[in-house]
């Protein structure tokens, strides 16, 4: 019984016009013939009938006519089905009773029960008597067709996944739209204007935001609630300031309204998300300054170094006003400053599991240069240098510098592996420093500096991409506007890896608009691809990536499969067919170098 | 009314004025003498006239300048019956190949929202009123036609007059293919009237010039899951036969998959492909199937095929039961021990498709049980805290 109640509540309010006739069906039949029919015996016990109710996401399509017809009938049974279903007392159970015999009475639904109980009868009967034809209810797809299991391309998940998809009227745009809805996500559209035309484009329940790539205040309601970005938005002109827009500081101003959102949310749920940054120091008291030592050197190892010693210092100290004050002066030229810590995790914890550092600092807008130690603790000989130039600026302000922003100081060294980094150093150098215009009046001395020290974290690695960029590869671009086009693609791309976010950067051949699935890939990085590729393949490389974590912060160009010239055929070139029984994106992508 | 009224000329409401001074005219030759093509349409109850059709597509009558004017793009497909259950899996397979998918639907009070929310293009025409069809035709490259009229209207409106009238208007505005879905084994029971109907449609779409691929298909896996499935899991009395006919059931994702790798190889143009699923299933095999898998016994109401037969014979009799009659024929059918099911090697081969990415039987029904019985744990557990809570 209980097994049965619980069937029915799966297909819960699918049935709830049809249960009530065809449990009555089940008992007429019954009656009538017992010769040739062996029938379900529990047709008439007052059904516990839960409360839960898989609600269609959206109303169900069609049929509504007869849903309104029977609506408010539905609503009577639920009601006293409610009453019923909490304890099954005595008295609640003769109110239904009272209440159900009341219905019957009435001619008017008597008839249409009758009704129902024939077209039952008759719907399984004739059913009997078709080839394939299915008679399904137009509630039922909700749960089959359109989130249920045995739908091919619905991704588990995907309902509790908002992606905003920025140029959702492109030409791969409206393919990933279709794509995205077809597997169950919530889709965000970043439109310039809502036009009829635009909106007559859209799948009906996509959510349409008016921005502009261009605005940065616009884009914050588009990223609002959103997980993931697709961008395949591109200038529509070769103009520089369209290109500039668009291509590079577009991306840019979506990076960071994104951004921005994580770590509004990330404050929201401190502590409690998987996201939540690793604190490895917080100076908020004179003894966080323990272990951090000021340092002094200069590039120049010579004798010569000496002639130009103007004089440096630097000190590191707890301020009256809660401050971890990291101020001093270098005039000697070839002479850097440092403030280094061995760094301590709390256990448990290896940097390995996250992709960057935020720290956040005040100061006077100097310019400083991280570097990482990295090496096996007990043989410290070994240990190699990474380097990041962080810029700060005037008051306070947060920098995020992901670890695959750091370059080895020696060329010939391996990238950076965040598991064995053991100490931190922040460097002040009089080089390369720029001017900060505040007050004109003050004189600034760039060769002085004070840094305030707020904290310093780690941020959580994620497994999957954030942000995927259609970019290009620079094929089937006019030749006298490619470097133009190229310049502003990079930056753009530039602009997304510096971001902290996980990015997939996805530069196709020139589009062409063919159904996709046809033919085989070659993912490549390298600017080595000659061919096209189709829209509808892209759109399916943007959509794939969203959860594959080999996609994670890769950048790799795409196109048709092709034989190779002669003396290129040496590069391994990876081809995969996109077919329902592989997924060829992972395979594909795995081989690829990461960080790229 | 081109099986009634003979040698009707089907007249189209062309909008283009350049082909308003070529007449259309195909004919749909309806004698009642007996001709050598000789199918029987077999409407009404057996006291009534019996027709003789032939479809004679005077194809010479219509070649419409096409070529000239704007080029229509190859991702233009028209799908017709899109909200069936064939019909949206095609939408949403070409959707996800990246056409660009209008879909003709009937006007209707709440249209069909979900194609619309995947992100298709819908127009409404009413196959029954040909007049609505040539503007849903405009800058379409491919016709998909998946529709059969609903099981409580008269089957000739949609399924031949409506086709007649869809396939003619297709070919006089210049649609580059026409995919239309038949039965299989609908050549050798023409006792059937929608497999009689079904037979006639191919043999109009072959006359009338048009570059066609018509796909015979068995049956629907999706089918069966209402049919049995479902009543297994409520506990609910399944009703099936003890008929010893045999269906290869088949995936409609993969017919949709296949219907695509078909359309876009050139070499199928006016081929007859028939899709059947990897292996042939009476119905106790497969409610022993759902048994299993559903790990629950099942109550079988089981009608044996003669009394269905008798049905039919009965509701023949009577003018306003003929529908009925009709609905009941495929009886016929299964006495007989026919086998619903074609050896696929060779197509499978002509499409380059690997054997092994279609979806069993077997298969099919253990994912949905494992996925239906899971959301019922998820909803039980739900339920136990809402008990707590409430």
């Amino acid at each position: 019984m209980s097994s049965a109640a619980a069937a029915t509540t799966a297909n819960t309010a699918l049935y709830s016009n049809t249960r009530f006739s065809s449990e009555l069906l089940a008992s007429s039949i019954n009656a009538f013939s017992k010769t040739h029919f062996t029938t379900c015996s529990n047709s008439l016990r007052p059904k516990r009938n839960t409360r839960l109710i898989l609600v269609p996401r959206a109303s169900p399509p069609s049929d509504s006519a007869k849903s309104t017809e029977d609506s408010g009938k539905r609503k009577r049974k639920k009601k006293s089905d409610d009453g019923n279903g909490g304890d099954g007392e005595e008295g609640e159970d003769d109110d239904n009773r009272l209440q159900l015999s009341l219905d019957d009475v009435n001619p008017v639904g008597l008839g249409r029960k009758s009704r129902q109980i024939f077209d039952e009868v008759w719907r399984k009967f004739s059913g009997l008597g078709q080839i394939s034809r299915t008679s399904r209810t137009d509630d039922e797809e909700t749960l089959f067709i359109r989130e249920g299991p045995m739908c091919e391309f619905v991704i588990p998940g995907a309902q509790n996944t908002t992606v905003l998809v920025v140029g959702a009227t492109s030409r791969i745009g409206r393919i990933v739209v279709r794509k995205l809805m077809i597997r169950g996500y919530l889709v965000k559209a970043l439109v310039r204007k809502a036009d009829q035309e635009v909106v007559d484009m859209l799948p009906r329940s996509v959510e349409i935001v008016i921005g502009d790539v261009g605005d940065p205040a616009t884009l914050k309601a588009a990223v609002e609630g959103c997980n993931k970005i697709i961008y395949c938005a591109t200038a529509r002109s070769t103009i520089t300031g369209d290109l500039f827009r668009v291509d590079h500081l577009g991306v840019y101003n979506l990076c960071k309204a994104f951004q921005d959102y994580n770590n509004k949310l990330a404050q929201l749920r401190a502590g409690k998300s998987s996201k939540s940054k690793l604190v490895i120091t917080k100076f908020k008291s004179p003894s966080s300054l323990d272990g951090w030592e000021v340092r002094q050197g200069t590039y120049f190892q010579d004798v010569v170094a000496t002639k130009y010693d103007g004089g440096m210092d630097a000190k590191f100290e707890f301020t009256e006003n809660g401050e971890a004050v990291f101020s001093g002066y270098v005039f000697t030229r070839g002479g850097f400053v440092e403030l280094s810590k061995k760094l301590s995790l709390p256990l448990g914890s290896t940097l390995d599991r996250y992709e960057g550092l935020v720290l956040s600092v005040g100061g006077n807008g100097r310019s400083y240069v991280l570097i990482l130690e990295a090496g096996p603790l007990a043989d410290p000989s070994q240990s190699k240098l990474y380097f990041a130039r962080i810029s700060t600026k005037v008051g306070f302000c947060r920098v995020r510098v992901p670890f695959s922003s750091f370059r080895p100081v020696q060329p010939d060294d391996p990238p950076l592996d965040p598991f064995l980094i053991h100490t931190l150093t922040i460097r002040f150098e009089p080089r390369r420093q720029k001017p900060v215009e505040v007050n004109a009046e003050t004189k600034q001395d760039l060769r002085s500096f004070k840094l305030i020290l707020e904290y310093i974290k780690a941020l959580p690695t994620g497994q999957e991409t954030d942000f995927v960029l259609v970019s290009c590869s620079g094929l089937g671009i006019e030749p006298s506007r490619r470097e133009q086009v190229l310049k502003a693609k990079r930056a753009g791309e530039d602009s997304l890896r510096r971001s902290g976010l996980g990015y997939t950067i996805v530069r196709p051949g020139p589009l062409e608009e063919e159904p996709g699935g046809q033919r085989a890939l070659i993912f490549d990085q390298g600017n080595r691809i000659s061919q096209g590729i189709s829209c509808a393949d892209v759109a399916d490389i943007c959509v794939k990536a969203l959860h594959d974590s080999s996609a994670r912060n890769k950048s790799f160009d795409v196109c048709y499969e092709y034989v190779a010239e002669q003396g290129k055929e040496l590069y391994e070139l990876v081809a995969h067919l996109p077919d329902k029984a592989n997924n060829y994106l992972t395979p594909a992508l795995s081989v690829l170098e990461k960080n790229t | 009314m081109a099986l009634l009224n003979p040698n009707l000329n089907l007249r189209l409401p062309l909008t283009a004025p350049s082909q308003s001074q070529q007449q259309l005219s195909w004919r749909c030759n309806v004698a009642v003498a007996p001709t050598n093509l000789g199918t029987r349409l077999g409407f009404g109850s057996p006291l009534s006239t019996c027709f003789r059709v032939r479809c004679n597509a005077a194809a010479q009558a219509v070649n419409v300048a096409v070529g000239s004017g704007t080029p229509v793009r190859s991702t233009n497909i028209l799908v017709v019956g899109a909200t069936g259950t064939l019909g949206r899996q095609i939408v949403r397979r070409a959707l996800d190949e990246g056409y660009d998918v209008r879909c003709l639907v009937r006007p209707r009070p709440a249209p069909a929202d979900f194609l619309r929310d995947w992100g298709a293009t819908v127009v409404n025409a009413d196959l029954s009123k040909p007049e609505t069809i040539p503007a849903t035709l405009v800058g379409v490259h491919t016709v998909i036609d998946c529709a059969t009229g609903r099981p409580e209207e008269p089957i000739k409106t949609v399924d031949w007059e409506g086709k007649v009238a869809l396939i003619q208007c297709a070919k006089a505005m210049g649609i580059q293919k026409y995919v239309f879905y038949s039965i299989h084994n609908c050549d050798k029971h023409p006792e059937v009237p929608l497999m009689e109907i079904k037979y006639c449609t191919e043999k109009f779409l072959r006359d009338s010039g048009i570059n066609h691929i018509t796909i015979r298909l068995c049956g629907f896996m999706q089918g069966l899951i209402g049919q049995y499935a479902v009543p297994i899991l409520e506990e609910k009395s399944v009703w099936g036969t003890d008929a010893p006919t045999r269906i290869a059931y088949m995936d409609t994702q993969d017919i949709a998959r296949l219907t695509f790798i078909a359309l876009r190889n050139e070499k199928m143009n006016g081929k007859l492909l028939t899709f059947a699923g990897p292996r042939a299933w009476t119905t106790q095999e497969v409610i022993t199937l759902c048994e299993r898998l559903a790990g629950q016994d099942a109550n079988v109401t089981t009608v044996p095929v003669s009394i269905l037969r008798f049905t039919r014979q009965l509701t023949r009799f009577f003018e306003w039961t003929n529908d009925v009659a009709d609905r009941l024929a495929f009886s016929e059918v299964l006495t007989s021990d026919t086998v619903f099911s074609v050896p696929m090697g060779e197509t499978y081969n002509l499409l380059g498709v690997d054997s092994k990415d279609i979806v069993t039987l077997e298969k099919y029904l253990q994912d949905y049980f494992t996925n239906i019985l899971k959301k019922l744990k998820d909803l039980k557990a739900q339920s136990k805290q809402t008990d707590i809570y409430f």
